[in-house]
């Protein structure tokens, strides 16, 4: 499977903590899978119109981590023995998001059931916006 | 590489009465892409002429690599592209005739880049300067500024009239690979925030001739917070109060000792209205 990046600016969030969130998610859920290249840093930051220091900074700090590889001649690479794959289930990783919808939707007054069908639409579409 | 590429040492610049600089210091390490934001007349188009020497301060100085901005080297300035916030062109000549009017004074200019930077921004070369829109006549001072691949960047809201899809291009051109071996330092001033979001290593804030905050765009969303506080209490790690006091809006820095981790994270277009409120 490629690998999908979603990039936004104005997201408190640091964009090299997106970009590193996101590889990290996506090798959490097999998504992609160890030997698999990631976009060099020049087509990333083309592609997406960031710094490529950003994008430098994120598989860095993935690379410590020991979820990426530098390999000669291919740029970074998952990493063969990503461990850390292994303690983290992949649901761990959307807890934070889901606690904050949790969140929003009691203070908006949403039963259980509306909030669990708003969640199920939200799935759907994504997946018909991924699939061509 | 000690010092800092770009810098500015106690500014002052003071025009018709009014203190347009006040006592101004930056320090641009090489290689970073400085976002300068602020209201208009906070003063950074002012800095902005000093650094490259256009204007000479009332008080203080500025250095590019080293050498006095109202001095510079021929060196310095083969390395430096500027871009002025209106368009300084040539009336009367067409694009390609600039290509060849600027082109001759620098030793590094590469005409083959300019033609591929023109056509990115799809930039029409057969017109006079004077009968160009001013999105174009901002192409073609951006392209210019390009040309010879400096490796010292001012630019002065160079996009304020282009469309959203030429500014992409005109972003990626910041980074289009080179045949420097340093690389590249930029200190855009723009309104245009979420562009700068997503390109801008530093971010300074500018108000009323002064610099409020400056520091590493990561470390500011990753560590400054907006808090609430009641009164006239002042929260820990407290460093920068809203100008209405009875709203006790407050920012953080979470770096500091005791400062609450509970406050709200800020994006760029966030923080520029706190600071200016």
């Amino acid at each position: 499977m490629h690998m999908i990046f979603s990039i936004a600016p104005s997201d408190p969030t640091p964009i090299y903590r997106q970009i590193v969130d996101q590889v990290r998610r996506q090798i959490a859920g097999g998504v992609i899978v160890p030997g698999q290249e990631l976009p060099s840093v020049r087509a990333m930051a083309q592609q997406h119109t960031i710094n490529p220091m950003t994008v430098s900074k994120a598989y860095s700090l993935l690379e410590a981590e020991g979820l990426l590889e530098r390999r000669r001649g291919m740029g970074m690479v998952v990493a063969n023995h990503s461990e850390q794959s292994d303690k983290v289930q992949p649901q761990d990783l959307l807890r934070p998001s889901l606690k904050a919808a949790a969140q929003q939707a009691r203070q908006l007054g949403l039963t259980a059931q509306a909030a669990l069908a708003q969640f199920e639409e939200c799935l759907k579409k994504t997946h018909q916006e991924e699939t061509p | 590489m000690n010092e800092p590429i770009i810098s500015a040492h106690a500014v002052q610049h003071v025009y018709q009465r009014k203190t347009v600089l006040n006592q101004i210091s930056l320090d641009v390490p090489e290689g970073a892409v400085l976002g300068l934001v602020g209201r208009n007349g906070a003063g950074k188009s002012t800095l902005l002429r000093n650094l490259v020497g256009l204007t000479v301060p009332d008080k203080g100085f500025c250095k590019l690599d080293g050498c006095l901005s109202t001095d510079l080297s021929d060196s310095v300035r083969e390395r430096l592209g500027y871009v002025a916030q209106t368009p300084d062109l040539f009336d009367w000549l067409t694009g390609d005739a600039h290509f060849e009017r600027i082109g001759s004074l620098y030793a590094r200019w590469d005409q083959a880049h300019a033609y591929a930077l023109a056509a990115q921004l799809d930039l029409p070369l057969h017109t006079k300067a004077k009968d160009l829109s001013l999105g174009d006549q901002q192409k073609l001072s951006v392209v210019l500024a390009l040309g010879h691949d400096p490796d010292i960047l001012i630019l002065d809201e160079p996009v304020a009239s282009l469309d959203p899809m030429t500014r992409r291009a005109f972003m990626r051109a910041l980074f289009e690979q080179r045949g420097s071996e340093s690389p590249r330092t930029v200190i855009i001033s723009s309104h245009l925030l979420t562009d700068l979001e997503r390109v801008v290593t530093h971010v300074a804030f500018m108000r009323e001739g002064r610099i409020q905050l400056m520091d590493e765009w990561d470390a500011l969303t990753e560590h400054l917070r907006l808090v609430q506080v009641k009164g006239a209490e002042t929260p820990l790690g407290g460093i920068f109060q809203s100008r209405q006091p009875e709203h006790g809006r407050w920012l953080v820095d979470t770096r500091l000792p005791g400062a609450p981790f509970d406050g709200r994270a800020l994006n760029l277009d966030d923080l520029f209205l706190e600071l200016n409120a």
